[in-house]
């Protein structure tokens, strides 16, 4: 009873939604109503609406691992740690008190977003240019075949990247149309595919119980227990 | 040009110059800049989940819809993951999302990703095609999809030894050409970023009363946070 | 002597990454302070994008997400602008935004604030464009909008009701839409839009991603399922079509002295490599 509550039915549920939706979008059920719609049509509809406000209840989940963690430090006074912890969370509470209190799309909200995270998330952003040029200047060396092969598409994408250069080089739009028509795309659909039927049998392998990461943390029994 | 917008650029362009201090050493103002980047970036997901909740759920619930209170509820269940005894219980408003998300992209992703791009590289043309270029790159596609497709999907060992070895080895090459334009392409990426932080430094914030001054200013004092703190008289770290 | 040789190949081979990035971080401000003008090539893929704009009929309805976050939108947002700019131009199209990143809001504002439609083109909100807000779920959301939109969401991203504006008289769902254009920095947002509109509905997409995102969505473009990818990079080719310059042209001489410096360093690390190897190095 106890494991059929805790796994058997969200499982179940999982299997339900799932097919609901693919039935959906495979077959026309009826009942039909007076707008044409199936009975499924209409239950995936309210579905999808459910699913949007469980998103935005678990839009939460970062702030209230922070203050569990960061309360934590500043409780304990941790050594050149607390002060930066104390402003983290002085900095959501300010974000959510405007952002509630005069709406997201006020201009009090706008200010302090533009100020403060549009430009600190273009520029974290931005910063990892510099490592990559680092990275480039150390990883693209030719040591044997693989990375001989990196280093000259690389230098390849590169000079074409650098919109001059194409004008004054032209050789260099044919070999980079062939680097991203036939080489890049090949292989990206390789991987595409490969990453389709791994995407398919995971979804079949969570739908008939046999995966259950999504399950989260497992109780005491479920860790004593048998295989999945 | 109004007070408020001065000192919105003034904070962005500070905030800018700090978190690009830490390409060359770590340092406090960094660390201030990275915290308040993480607290904005967390109460500004919940500003817009509150706001989702009120404009999808709430006015909804409001407008008679009242099967949006199981909704809600389940919502709220999704916090029961941080009690200790109940925290299975969380499963099932996530059982609704994943299921979601399962049937929704497993519907599409078998025409998407699987059956469209077969028929596009099954589309690829070999007879007929005079060519000689067109004919080697159309043979070279073929035989890249097919030789990476094997490498994912034959994994042990025996696959890739021996003379079928040379399957694994080509769909490498492929993929170091893919990842290589890949990398390529990031450093463009990024580059575009930093000088659009850097334009907006030189053209927005500098051209402002005092930032001439200002902007060196910041950068002594940041250089001066590198030190070590045994050659700096303050602040010594505890 | 060779071994004050192999000293320089070291040195030049472990040159610190403080001088890499300050000689770049110069490189990246001399255009900036001395604009060199340098000519800027349009590509296939911007022509297209720019052709199948230019096709549209009087009367076309486009969906567009705003689906970047404010680390892209150094990037996307100057595309973002082009694109808007040459909509409006454009005689009798209605555009209808959306956001599936929770910053979408926000950069739709900034945006419009540096296009200012009404002053521009004399159009308004409500009649020529909209936007519908933030969505949570992705894909949820794609799906949810394209299957029914008014059930999905009644407000416009300020809270008024979509009910008072004329532009959205006649869109219930995805086939209300002649085309979906999807700016991005999220690999989720651009290969979910395939899944959940282009093949369930067939509406013609047109994707503008960050470049280090254009090799995955290449074997898309590549089977017909996205008519043409571009990336914010390429916002400057976008504005010089368009007639309308910005930020975007501005970048172009920056990015072609930063890409040649790329260059000089990893043929400064190869010669030394190869040069310390010669003479007996590791």
């Amino acid at each position: 009873m106890s494991s059929t509550l805790k796994k058997t039915i969200p499982v179940a549920i999982v299997a339900v939604v799932a097919l609901l939706v693919m039935m959906d979008y495979f077959i026309v059920t009826p009942p039909v109503n007076e707008a044409g719609k199936s009975w499924t049509s209409t239950t995936v509809r309210d579905l999808q609406n459910w699913g949007i406000i469980l998103t935005a209840f678990s839009l939460g989940f970062g702030a209230v691992n922070l203050f569990y963690f960061h309360s934590k430090h500043i409780s304990r006074r941790t050594p050149d740690q607390w002060m930066f912890s104390l402003w983290l969370l002085i900095v959501i509470v300010i974000f959510t008190v405007v952002g509630v209190f005069y709406g997201p799309t006020s201009t009090s909200y706008s200010w302090i977003y533009n100020a403060s995270y549009f430009a600190l998330s273009a520029t974290v952003y931005s910063s990892l240019g510099f490592y990559m040029t680092s990275g480039l200047y150390r990883a693209l060396r030719f040591k044997n075949t693989e990375s001989g092969i990196f280093l000259v598409v690389g230098l390849i994408a590169l000079l074409r990247n650098a919109p001059a250069i194409a004008v004054y080089f032209p050789v260099l739009i044919p070999w980079e149309s062939f680097i991203s028509d036939v080489l890049t795309t090949s292989a990206q659909r390789g991987i595409m595919i490969g990453g389709a039927l791994g995407a398919i049998s995971l979804g079949i392998r969570t739908m008939t119980g046999r995966e259950t990461g999504f399950l989260g943390r497992l109780t005491e029994e479920e860790k004593g227990g048998g295989a999945p | 040009m109004e007070l408020n917008l001065v000192i919105q650029i003034w904070m962005a362009a500070i905030f800018t110059i700090w978190i690009y201090s830490i390409a060359f050493r770590d340092n406090d103002f960094f660390k201030f800049a990275e915290y308040t980047f993480v607290g904005a970036a967390a109460g500004h997901s919940l500003v817009y989940g509150i706001e989702n909740l009120r404009r999808y759920g709430w006015d909804n619930l409001m407008g008679g819809a009242y099967l949006y209170v199981v909704v809600f509820l389940l919502g709220i269940l999704l916090y029961s993951r941080y009690h200790p005894q109940y925290f299975w219980v969380s499963r099932y408003p996530l059982s609704v999302m994943v299921g979601l998300g399962i049937g929704l992209s497993m519907r599409a992703v078998v025409t998407a990703e699987f059956i469209a791009q077969i028929k596009s590289t099954a589309a690829v043309q070999i007879l007929g095609v005079t060519d000689p270029i067109k004919l080697v790159s159309n043979i070279i596609f073929i035989v890249l999809v097919v030789t990476t497709v094997y490498f994912f999907l034959f994994t042990f060992p025996k696959a890739h030894e021996g003379g079928l070895g040379i399957i694994p080895k080509i769909a490498r090459y492929g993929m170091m050409a893919a990842f290589s334009y890949s990398f390529a392409n990031t450093v463009l990426s990024r580059y575009n970023m930093i000088f659009g932080r850097l334009d907006y430094i030189y053209n927005q914030w500098l051209p402002l009363p005092g930032a001439i001054i200002a902007f060196p200013i910041v950068l002594i004092l940041l250089v001066y946070a590198m030190l070590p703190p045994e050659k700096r008289p303050w602040p010594k770290k505890a | 002597m060779s071994g004050q040789g192999k000293g320089i190949w070291d040195k030049l081979e472990n040159i610190p990454r403080e001088v890499l990035y300050g000689i770049l971080l110069v490189v990246f401000v001399i255009p900036m302070l001395f604009p060199l003008g340098l000519p800027v090539p349009i590509s296939a893929n911007v022509r297209k994008w720019y052709a199948t704009i230019d096709a549209l009929p009087p009367g076309s309805v486009v969906m567009m997400d705003f689906g970047y976050s404010g680390g892209g939108e150094p990037e996307l947002g100057p595309m973002a602008v082009a694109v808007y700019n040459h909509l409006f131009k454009k005689e009798g199209i209605k555009v209808i935004s959306m956001s599936t990143s929770i910053e979408g809001p926000q950069l739709w504002d900034k945006a419009i604030a540096e296009i200012r439609p009404e002053q521009s083109y004399g159009a308004q909100y409500g009649v020529d464009y909209i936007n519908i807000g933030y969505i949570a779920g992705t894909e949820t959301a794609m799906a949810a909008v394209g299957k029914d939109l008014r059930a999905t969401t009644s407000t416009d991203y300020k809270g008024n009701p979509l009910s008072q504006y004329p532009i959205m008289d006649g869109i219930v769902d995805a086939t209300s839409f002649d085309l979906l254009i999807v700016y991005t920095t999220g690999g989720d947002q651009s290969e979910g839009w395939v899944r959940q509109w282009y093949t369930v509905y067939g509406t013609p997409y047109l994707c503008s991603v960050l470049a280090m995102m254009i090799p995955t969505m290449l074997p898309y473009q590549n089977a017909g399922q996205i008519v043409a990818v571009t990336s914010g990079a390429m916002a400057g080719q976008m504005e010089l079509l368009v007639n309308v310059p910005a930020r975007g042209i501005k970048s172009a001489d920056v990015i072609t002295l930063t890409h040649l410096l790329c260059v000089v360093y990893v043929a400064i690390g190869n010669i030394a490599y190869f040069a310390k190897k010669a003479q007996g190095g590791k």
